[in-house]
Order: structure tokens, then sequence, then C-alpha cells
């Protein structure tokens, strides 16, 4: 084989080996998948629109899910690694051809996704993986990565100040809250048993990672990241120790802090981050390691990682913190870009084709303008909304279709909102209703809730009610749009109402109607109109568990229980 | 708003200040599509009812929360809020009623709920209520007082109360400096800064003159355009610097007893918005300027070129009025001194006739300046005859010399 055979990294170099761990604990993976399914149906088959139950019929159905989870040895680091055929980030500013509505798209969208975390018998796409994994090292890198390359074999021992060592801090293996809630309020027989069934139940791989993801049992899932770390020796107490890092490491980091972040578990991520630090460290770099990635460059932290970690200060109250690390990603990302200018590879080592570099500038561009929008919503958090206009507007001159152009207009109308100027906001509305005109003639939801919204600035909750309702009209099933309108019920002075349509709003699409933030303003009406809230906010918690599993970071705080 | 009710009553009392609702977003995490959890997380994204369509991962988003908190409350800014009675029994209660009134430091302010003015039945889980608003005028402690009546079970009226407490705050600071130009205009320096926690947007900051003079802003460019850009927006403790000119009317440009006496500027009006749209305003107390001294005689040019070539001679309008309560003689001195640019042409020592209080009269001077440069106007003496006084006038303007 003259290409290097991906699986082969893992096998290699995994201490201790994966295949060894998996293969202990494996046991027929596909019939407990299954038997989990039906459990979860018989719960959704009441409530759960037919949209939905279509889109959970295919990502469960599907030949995917099967997936040789535990059979081999190779065939666990395989699904592991990052895909290698061409990127494509579904949800950044330059969306993939037929995107979804609203309501309709999870069944499109999961078979993306299953897609692309299938296994494929594609050859390796070295430019491919070049691209995507492309970083420029700093300096102090750089001279350890010209060290370990130029050593001859088995003669480079770097010093230990250049190794990232991480190791797992949150040890407690942690409990369903949803479940948890629910048996302190509810009692052990209502709130039944899913969420501890269902963790136990998949396969301790990546497979059955993902599964738990997919089902929303996101708690069970940070556990079984800690299992899958620990295996591969960055579990607890391992923390400034020597470790071997691989992309699949990364990956299970990523997956973890992802997982975490969303859940809000933001302080022991903090802690488990640290030693990470900005990726810099050489030992982050494949060309550390000659020996098993040969002639790979660019970095085994994924993108998103490396974006999830210099985002993190923004969730703990500091995001000029964040920002400063944003703008530190950005420039390496506008040097990359200037290099491919150049018709340089990223790094501005190698000359590369045309078509490549068209791919990498397209992809970079993409995430250039991933980070820009994280520095955006660092500027709101610190609401400097100055600048958060000045990077919106460049963004908005340099989008190439009129969808970009309508959606940052709209984005534009609802920042100045944030900042109170209501002027400008109408301005920013009337250039997306320009813009609008070329894609469809009639208002759609998104204009006529951005007109509902510059009427609250201005205090006309009538004309906003108005304006939310003809939003109604064009998508009853709407759950923003049904909040919007409780919303503006309530500053009419129509208590009553304003709860009923929260109400039915959860009634009518209970898994997005069970929305943290809808159930917050349910539960403050519930607290205003009556003393005696407790029957309805426990109605709440049958329904979220009913239709929801472990998503929902904090629900005594949505649901103002205790 | 939370405030304990010992008491067992047969409705309950509830208060929620509205402030303007937040705008929420998910949160964003996202990974690549290739990443181990694929587009699952994205998809949660997605799907989550406060994500905009095609802008996910930007935290502008369409999706109301109402207030969570109190909040603060600043001067200028209407305080609103949801009163609302609930009837916590299982049979109507009669005759319901809800007065609200506002307690300042100085004052009792009834506030009007504006459908609920007589009492009503309340059926079974009904809840009487309605939105109070109120324009805050007073600073510091405010109590809001609201007082519930219904019929008890034994057929006589029974009430509470409730006091929620908040204090209103300062949200601008505003400093003002004047300037009494010679031409009789008055120029005002406006520093207005916001001392609220968040920032705002100055929506709008005019100056309201007095009767005695015409305003005009210089806030803008001539084309129209606000000299600060497109957003005048302050974040907590910035300032914005407005200027304003103002000339006395004609009426009173003519007489220097009333320019004298021309003490008010007026009042500037400060309308300020903050989260999306919460409006403040503000007017200060009528703003006075140090008037200037004139003493006896107040001399002005007009029409003094700013630059001339150097060797060239030009003409000066000089103005010279009686300022006292006397008529006076005066005659008229030009001195070139050794050292000065200007040279004087015309006739020195002239008498200029016998000039009546509050009279007026101009003269026309001509110099020829033989040096470049700035050069302050100098060696011009008025001579009263009667008292035998002499004023020097050096530094009335300068001239740039080329």
């Amino acid at each position: 084989m003259d290409k290097p055979n991906l699986s082969q990294y893992f096998g290699s170099s995994e201490i201790p080996p994966a295949s060894q761990f998996f293969d202990e604990i494996g046991t027929s993976p596909s019939e407990m998948v299954q038997s989990v399914y039906l459990g979860d149906s018989e719960g959704a088959q009441t409530a759960i629109t037919p949209q939905v139950r279509a889109s959970f019929g295919q990502s469960e159905e599907g030949p995917t899910d099967i997936l040789p989870t535990v059979s081999g040895s190779t065939s666990i680091p395989v699904t592991s690694l990052p895909d290698p055929s061409t990127f494509f980030d579904t949800i950044g500013p330059d969306p993939p051809i037929g995107v979804l509505k609203t309501n309709t798209g999870s069944a499109a969208m999961i078979t993306d996704a299953m897609d692309g975390l299938s296994i494929k018998n594609q050859p390796v796409d070295k430019e491919a993986d070049r691209r995507r994994d492309a970083w420029i090292p700093d300096e102090e890198a750089k001279k350890t990565l010209i060290k370990a390359q130029s050593s001859p074999k088995g003669s480079f021992f770097p010093e230990r100040e250049v190794l990232t060592m991480p190791g797992i801090v949150l040890e407690e293996e942690l409990a369903d809250a949803l479940q948890e809630v629910a048996v302190k309020y509810l009692g052990v027989s209502s709130a039944g048993s899913r969420g501890v069934v269902r963790a136990e139940h998949v396969s301790r791989d990546e497979a059955g990672l993902r599964e738990l993801l997919r089902t929303g049992y996101l708690r069970a899932a940070v556990n079984l990241t800690a299992t899958l770390i620990t295996a591969a020796g960055q579990g607890p107490g391992r923390m400034h120790r020597p470790t071997k890092h691989t992309p699949r490491t990364l990956q299970l980091w990523l997956t973890r802090f992802a997982v975490m972040l969303r859940i809000k578990l933001v302080d022991s991520l903090m802690k488990e981050a640290e030693p990470f630090g900005d990726f810099m460290k050489p030992d982050m770099f494949y060309q550390f390691y000659p020996d098993i990635h040969e002639n790979r460059t660019g970095s085994l932290v994924p993108f998103s990682l490396r974006l999830l970690i210099a985002e993190l200060p923004s969730h703990v109250g500091k995001p000029e913190e964040a920002m400063d690390r944003l703008y530190i990603i950005l420039d390496v990302i506008d040097n990359m870009l200037t290099n491919l200018n150049k018709n340089k590879t990223e790094d501005g080592v190698g000359i590369i084709t045309e078509e490549d570099k068209n791919e990498s500038t397209r992809l970079w561009t993409g995430r250039r303008v991933r980070v820009l929008h994280s520095i955006v919503n660092c500027a709101i958090a610190l609401k400097d909304y100055r600048l958060a206009t000045n990077i919106l507007t460049k963004l908005q001159q340099q989008s190439t279709t009129a969808q970009q152009q309508r959606a940052l207009s709209s984005a534009l109308c609802r920042l100045q909102l944030l900042a109170g100027n209501v002027e400008a906001a109408y301005l920013h509305l009337q250039h997306a209703r320009l813009t609008r005109h070329h894609l469809c003639p009639t208002p759609d939801v998104r204009e006529y809730v951005d007109l509902g919204l510059i009427d609250i600035a201005h205090g006309k909750y009538q004309d906003a009610y108005n304006n939310f309702a003809k939003a109604g009209d064009q998508e009853p099933t709407n759950i923003m749009v049904a909040n919007n309108i409780a919303v503006c019920l309530l500053y009419m002075g129509r208590l009553k109402e304003a709860i009923s349509v929260l109400q039915k709003a959860i009634q009518s699409d209970p898994e997005r109607g069970l929305n943290e933030n809808l159930l917050v303003n349910l539960c403050t009406l519930y607290e205003l109109e009556s003393a005696n809230t407790g029957d309805k906010k426990l109605h709440l918690l049958r329904m979220l568990c009913k239709h929801k599993s472990d998503t929902v970071p904090n629900v005594v705080e949505a649901l103002k229980l205790s | 708003m939370e405030n304990k009710e010992g008491m067992d009553h047969l409705v309950a009392l509830k208060v929620m200040r509205l402030t303007k609702p937040a705008l929420i977003s998910p949160k964003i995490v996202t990974c690549d599509f290739k990443d181990l959890p694929g587009n699952i997380l994205n998809n949660y994204l997605k799907d989550d009812a406060t994500s905009v369509v095609g802008m996910e991962t930007l935290a502008a988003g369409q999706f109301l929360l109402l207030p969570q908190s109190f909040g603060n409350i600043y001067l200028g800014e209407t305080f609103s809020c949801y009163v609302c009675v609930h009837n916590e029994t299982n049979q109507p209660v009669q005759s319901v009623s809800i007065k609200a009134d506002l307690q300042t430091s100085s004052q009792r302010i009834p506030l009007s709920t504006q459908q609920h003015q007589s009492s009503v039945m309340l059926d079974v889980d009904e809840t009487l209520g309605d939105v109070i608003h109120h324009e805050v005028k007073d600073l510091g402690t405010h109590i809001l007082v609201c007082e519930v009546t219904y019929m008890s079970n034994y057929n006589t009226l029974a009430s509470f109360r409730k006091f929620f407490k908040f204090e209103v705050m300062k949200p601008l600071d505003v400093k003002t400096k004047f300037y009494n130009a010679e031409s009789d205009e008055v120029f005002l320096e406006a520093q207005v800064q916001n001392i609220t926690s968040g920032s705002i947007i100055l929506e709008q900051v005019s100056l309201e003159s007095s009767q005695q003079f015409i305003v005009k802003s210089l806030n803008e460019t001539s084309d129209g355009k606000s000299v600060f850009g497109d957003v005048t927006l302050l974040q907590t403790q910035e300032s914005c610097q407005y200027l304003y000119c103002l000339s006395p009317k004609p009426n009173i440009a003519s007489d220097i007893k009333l320019i004298a006496a021309a003490k008010n500027i007026g009042k500037l009006d400060i309308v300020w918005r903050s989260n999306l749209g919460e409006k403040g305003r503000l007017q200060t107390s009528q703003l006075q300027r140090m008037t200037p001294e004139y003493g006896d005689i107040r001399v002005t040019y007009e029409n003094l070129p700013s630059k001339v070539p150097v060797e060239k001679p030009f003409n000066i309008k000089c103005k010279i009025v009686n300022a006292s309560e006397r008529t006076l003689d005066l005659i008229l001195k030009l001195r070139s001194h050794q050292d000065s640019s200007l040279i004087w042409c015309g006739i020195s020592n002239r008498k200029l006739g016998p000039l009546e209080p509050g009279g007026k009269t101009y003269i026309d001077l001509t110099a020829v300046p033989v040096n470049t440069g700035l050069h302050s106007i100098t060696g011009i003496s008025l001579m009263d005859l009667f008292i035998k006084r002499t004023y020097d006038y050096d530094d009335l303007g300068s001239v740039y010399i080329f």
C-alpha cells in the first residue's frame, strides 16, 4: 500500500490499543440498540408530529446505524476519523444547496449527517485532509517541529514543556438530569426509567456516542466520552502527564466539550480545556509525528474544537477574553488565505493546483465567516454594538447571494434593536425587504417578525401582535411566532390568552415547543397569574419526560421549580 | 417584585414589571460535518425554536424572552407593570377591585388602571389584571402600593395591600459650557454622559432656545448628516459632546442692554433608547450663561478678513457701541508700535462726535501688513474727552498675513 491507511494510525499508536478495550465490553450491540428504539417510539407515538417521526425513522433504520461498532479493531477508529471527502459545513453562513425549511428539515439533515459518518470506501484524499487540518504553528512550535522532522528515527525526545497533557477532571458519572428532577417532583413511578436504560444499552464506542447524542441523552454521552478518553490514556489523574495524541482522542475531546457546553457544565469544561491551551503546542501538529504521520501536515485539532475553546470564556462572562482568542484564530486564517492566494498551501510551504486552491479558499473563507460570527456574538455580549455592526456590515458587503444579503440585513435590523437604534433597525429592515423581493414577492415569516420586533421597540404592542399574527398565518406551527404572540399579549394586558397561546404551541409540537426559553416564558406567566403554580409546572415536567430526553441544561431553572 | 403574603385571602395579587423583552438565541455549539458528532449538534441548533434559519451561528435571534428580573429604572423612563389579581378559591369572589399608587419621596401619585375602575366579580380561576404605565419624574425611592379589595365570605369588604419598592436612578450627566462670541453669538457645548449600566442610543438631543435666541445646531454637516456618524451609541460612562450656536433675535441684538440681560439660553431635550427600544426622555432646567461685561464702550470688528497678502492694504470695519449711561465724546487714536506687524493708514486723533447711550457708530480703518504670520490687531485706542480716560483695544482680533 503506497497510500497510508487511516486505520493503521490508530492500530499502531493507541495505548492501550482500542481494539482490546472494545472487545472486552462488546456484545452484539445492534440488538440492544433496536430494543431501545422500541421503547422510545412508544413514548413518542402519541404526540410527535409526522415530520419528526419520519426523520427519526430514517435515522434509526438507515444502514448506518448498524455500523460494525464492536466487531473489529479496524472499524472503530475509522468511524471516528473525519471523513476524508470534502468538507461540508451545513450550519455556517453558506448552507448547502437545497437546505431545508424551518420544520421539515430534520429528515434531510440527518441523512446528510449519516452520509458523513458512514464508512466510505473512498480512497484517502490527501488534499482534503491537508485542507481541513491546515494550521500554521507559531514560531516556538515550529522550532520543535523542525527538530522532530530532522531527527533520525527514534532519537527525538521532546521536552515536557512542549507537550499537551490533558486529563479528565469531571470524574463523577452524570445522572440523567431530567430523570432526577422527575423523580424528585413526580415520584419514581411517574418518572419512569428511560435514560438509564438507554445509556447502558448503546455500544461503548463512537457509534454508541453518536447514538446517545442523536437521541438526546447528553449526560450519558458525556459519561461515555469519559470512558473512551480514559481508555485512550487521558482519563482522571492523567493531567500533566505525557500522553499520546491522535485525531481520535481530539475528536473525543471535541465531542465531550461540545456536549458539556450545551448542558452548561462550563466550570468543569474550563478546567479540562486548560491543559490544551490555545492548541499551539507542537504535539498538536502532525509534523510532530514524522514516523506515524509521514508527510502529513496541519493540526490534529479539529477546527470546531479550536473554535469552541476560543469561545469558552464568553460562556463564563468574559467575552473580551474570548474575543482576543478569536482574533488570534482569525489572524492565522487570514495568513492561510494569503498563502492560498499566492497559489501556496495553507501553511505557505508547498505549491497547490488551481482546483485545490479554490476548494481550500472556499473552506477557509467559510470558516473565517464562522469565526467572525463568534466575534460578533462576543461583541453583542459586551454590548459593543458598534463593532458588531461593523463586522456584519462588512460581511454583508462580501456576501454573494441574495439569501445571505437578506439574512444579514435582517440580523443587522435586530442588532440595532438590541442597541435601541430603532431608526437604523428600520432602514436595515427595508434593505432586507428589497432583497427579499428578489427571492419571493410577498413578505414571509422573517419579515413579519422583524416588523413586529420594531413595533415592540416603539411600544406598539397591538401592531406587533398583528405582524406576528400575519407570520402565524403563514406558519401556524412556528413556535417562535407563537411565543412572540404570547409575549405581546402579556404587554397588551391579556395574560390568560398569552398562557393559552403558549400551551397550544407546546401541544401542537412538543418536540420543539418544549424549548427551554419558551418554558421560562410560560412559567413566568404562570407565576404572574396565580400563587398556585405547582400543578401546571408539574404538568410541563411530565410533558418533558414524555417528549424530551436529557437535553435541557437546567430543568429546575426553566420551570422555576423549588 | 416578590413580596411575601402571609394572610389567607380569597384572591392573590401578583405584580410583574414589564421592561422590554429580550431577544434570545440558543447556545451556539457547532461541529464540522466530518467531526465525530457529525451534524447532530448542528441539527440541535437548527431545530431549536430560538435559532434563526440560515443565521444559526449569529446570536441575533427573533425569539422574545420575558424580563426575568426587575432591572434598573432611570429618571425619564416609563415604569410599566402588570398587576394581576387571581381568584384562589373554588367559588366566585364578588366586588374585586385594584387600586395602585406610587409613593415618591415628595408625593403620592394615583396610577390609573385603565380598564377596571369599578369592582368586578371574579369567577373560579379568573384573573383581574391590567398594565400600568407611569413616566418616572423623580429620583430616589419609589414605592408601588397596590391595594386589593374584595367581598369576603362574611359579606364584608376585605382588603390587603402590597408594597413594591424600587430606586429610580439618574441616567445621564449633562455638563455645559458657554462661550460668548464678539459677534454676540453664544456657543453652547453640552457634554452628555451615559451613566446607566448599559449602552444607550441618543435618539435625539436638541436645544430648545429661550425667547431671546435663535438656535443653530452645529452637530450636522451641511448635507444634514450627523457628525457622530450613523450611530450615536454611548457605552456606559461614555460621553458625547454637542455644540450649538445661539444668535440673539434681531430686536435683542440691536440693543446692548437687552443683550447684556439675556441670560436664559434654553433647555436641552434628550431622548434616548436602550435595550429593544426602551425609551427615556429628559429635559434640563433652563440653562443660564454668564453675560459678558462690556464696560463703558464696546468695540468689535466686522468684516475682518481672516487672511491677507503681505504689504497689501486691507480694510477693517470697526463698530463702537456706547454701553454707558451717558453721552460719550470720543477721540480715535491709531498707533503703530515699533514691533507691530501692521501699519495704520489714515488719520489718528480723529473726533468721532457725540455718542448717545446705547448708540453706535462705525468707522472704517485701513492697515498695511508688513510681516507674515498670524498677528493681533493692535494700536487702536479711544479717549473719552469728558473723563480724559483712554481705552486700549489691542486684542480684539487677529489676521493671518501671507
